[in-house]
């Protein structure tokens, strides 16, 4: 019993991590119908940024993430406005391997300037944890440093939530999402607020690739790994719902420590496709997905 | 008109006759032999192919500044060329079927067993031959190819080599072993053999967990050894399953009486930097130590290997570089025995090799693997590697119980 409770604290505090790498990529997908293949790599420019701060002024990776998020957001905004807005109409697949092409230089960039070495942030307090013992748990452990990624992470998605549903910026932006011809007529810059979106997106996998560092480790291959990941929770999520892609975290978290408790350890991976298979076929737009790109006029 | 149909037929002859030169051999041109070497030079495994190749620039750049390869009277220039696999095994067929296209013979191996294991099918094909650096997963050498030589101790001797050494050194002896190993064949073959080694000495081993290779979440299969407290947790891994095992068995609050073993993952660098203090008392083999006995005319002793490498590269070699500049002196050493680069004759003085080497014996059974050389065993003690076993080889004590930093 305390074995299955043990995987789903620890199985909901990856999960809370996953979704905050993975709504970036679920708001650019959804709003701009772009899947930015580019996305792990910025995750991973995060983390170094936030690891450099750590090498080089002993600053805590929250900092980094802070500063690592701000410096992804102008990266993310500019990258959009220069590149992908100049294809943005054109077919997907032009998209596709235009950032599939920036991930490469930017995997490779990487591996050039900080070499293809391990990283960890090394911090007195991630590793440590408190037992739910208060519950009658005492075995299960919630470890600090996940604890914390998973505070940062939610409350990001939350405020992204609220930025998107409430402020001027964040309806322009579903404006656009939804009809870019209509918004265009009610005086927003669709290219502005296409890059803002973008900048949002980046700012956020920053933010994520520092906590990334204070609770695992990476090295520039990982972004792969960090893109396949957010293709993933945003489809089992649902597109065009901020938390969507938090639902998708949580869910894939909890199914994979699930799977890793009751199966053979290499079941993992086959079992979180499965699962995203099964809720596909039920509900094809995802779990909280309202499939409004479908619906949205495309301007010609 | 007839003249122009000779003309033609001149024209035709010659792109035939090029076209076959080109295929011809590159093994030497002028006074340089070309060795070829596919290598993970970006990808999953980037990090151990720069320090596979980092072990065999250290060569070629030693063996020249000694004068070079003594081939039949005249002393050649050693050189290698490199082509980037991305870590994919069928990109590393590819690119050593490309160096044959191109004449090169001679190959040295690329990183992994996955790789080598495409790599010497090709090799089989082709009448190339290698000297493999780093695939050692058993398996590799069931297939009964008769072209490909590995330097290194097969994969079965690792885990074992660490459980002898607990065996024998351990106070008090632990009695619970658990092994928790990735899914790819070099792993499970680690893990299978040490679960057989722990067996017969009479240790109570738990059932062996399993977890992708190159996961970096394992909190699962620490979960599921935890409530059976083992005393020693053996991890069967490479470096990024290696560090999460002790980065999350500290968050979860598994502690194993005896400590923490690891394949691969310790000796590396990177282990000791990411995690720190937790590093210490780990246990790992290794395929090479400065204390290995032996030595050889290009490198001289272990000891002379650490040093000169050192000044190379302004930090030690661990032992994925030495066991690369091992596998092209191994090439090197034939290469001179043959008093030739003809692949048939390299391959013959390969098979009949037996030198001594800063590497430990170099001799092959005729599988082509190199089992007369023993694997060392290591602890990391106050974030350095203290070599603890075999008694011979020994730079100090194991520390015991390991665990706990």
């Amino acid at each position: 019993m305390s074995a299955l409770a043990q995987a789903t604290v620890y199985g909901l505090l990856q999960g809370g991590l996953l979704a905050m790498i993975a709504v970036g990529f679920s708001l650019v997908w959804g709003v701009m119908n772009v899947i930015n293949l580019a996305h792990g790599g910025y995750v991973l420019l995060g983390a170094y940024i936030a690891w450099e701060l750590h090498a080089a002024w002993g600053l805590d990776p929250l900092i980094g993430a802070v500063t690592g998020g701000l410096v992804m957001f102008g990266v993310g905004y500019v990258v959009q406005r220069l590149l992908v807005n100049q294809i943005v109409n054109a077919p997907i697949f032009l998209t596709l391997l235009l950032t599939f092409g920036l991930q490469l230089v930017l995997v490779q960039g990487m591996a050039v300037v900080f070499s293809a070495d391990y990283r960890s942030i090394a911090t007195p307090y991630a590793s440590q944890a408190f037992t739910l013992q208060s519950f009658g748990l005492a075995d299960v452990r919630v470890p600090y440093g996940r604890l914390l990624a998973f505070v940062v992470a939610v409350l990001a998605t939350a405020a992204l939530v609220v930025f998107t549903q409430r402020s001027r910026t964040g309806l322009a932006i579903l404006a656009t999402g939804m009809d870019r011809t209509a918004a265009r007529l009610m005086g927003i810059n669709a290219r502005h607020v296409y890059a803002l979106t973008a900048g949002i997106a980046a700012a956020l996998a920053g933010a994520a690739g520092a906590l990334v560092g204070l609770v695992g480790t990476f090295s520039p291959p990982d972004a792969a790994r960090f893109t396949l990941l957010s293709f993933v929770i945003s489809v089992l999520g649902g597109l065009g719902n901020m938390y969507g892609a938090l639902l998708g975290g949580l869910v894939l978290g909890v199914v994979q420590a699930w799977a890793g408790q009751y199966l053979p350890g290499t079941w993992v991976n086959a079992v979180a496709f499965a699962v995203l298979v099964g809720v596909l076929i039920v509900r094809p737009a995802g779990l909280a997905g309202r499939a409004f790109y479908e619906a949205r006029v495309e301007a010609t | 008109m007839t003249g122009v149909r000779v003309l033609a037929a001149g024209a035709a002859l010659a792109l035939v006759l090029a076209g076959c030169a080109s295929k011809g051999t590159q093994n030497q041109t002028g006074d340089t032999v070309n060795l070829g070497a596919s290598m993970s030079l970006s990808g999953a495994l980037e990090k151990e192919g720069k320090l596979t190749q980092q072990g065999y620039d250290y060569c070629v750049s030693t063996v020249n500044a000694k004068g070079g390869v003594p081939v039949g009277g005249r002393t050649l220039r050693l050189n290698i060329d490199y082509q980037d696999d991305q870590s994919q095994p069928d990109t590393a067929g590819q690119l050593v079927d490309q160096f044959n296209d191109k004449g090169y013979h001679l190959i040295l191996g690329p990183y992994g067993s996955a790789t080598t294991g495409a790599a010497m099918a090709v090799i089989e094909r082709n009448g190339q031959v290698m000297v493999d650096s780093s695939g050692a997963d058993d398996k590799l050498f069931d297939r009964g190819y008769r072209r490909t030589f590995a330097v290194l101790s097969p994969a079965s001797v690792y885990a074992v080599s660490i459980v002898n050494a607990i065996n024998e050194l351990a106070t008090p002896k632990p009695r619970s072993m658990v092994f928790l190993s990735a899914d790819d064949g070099f792993s499970k073959t680690v893990a299978a053999a040490g679960e057989a080694r722990a067996r017969s000495l009479g240790f109570s081993v738990l059932p062996t967990q399993q977890f992708p290779a190159g996961a970096t979440d394992v909190s699962s299969a620490l979960t599921r050894i935890k409530s059976s407290k083992p005393d020693v947790i053996i991890g069967s891994v490479h470096l990024a399953e290696g560090i999460a095992i002790i980065k999350q068995a500290a968050e979860l609050g598994v502690t194993p009486a005896g400590g923490f073993a690891e394949t691969v993952a310790p000796p590396t660098p990177d282990f000791v930097t990411t995690l720190g203090t937790k590093a210490n008392g780990v246990l790992s083999s290794s395929q090479w130590v400065p204390e290995v006995k032996g030595s050889d005319g290009f490198f001289g002793t272990a000891t002379d290997y650490r040093n000169g490498f050192r000044a190379a590269f302004g930090q030690d070699p661990e032992y994925h570089n030495a066991e690369a500049t091992a596998a092209c002196l191994a090439m090197v050493l034939a290469v001179r025995k043959a008093g030739s680069t003809d692949p048939g004759k390299v391959r013959d003085a390969l098979a009949q090799l037996d030198e001594q080497s800063f590497f430990g014996p170099l001799k092959f059974n005729d599988r082509g693997e190199n089992v007369t050389k023993p694997m060392s065993v290591i602890q990391i003690q106050n974030g350095k590697l203290v070599t603890v076993w075999p008694a011979d080889q020994a730079a100090g004590r194991l520390i015991w119980p390991g665990a706990g930093g």
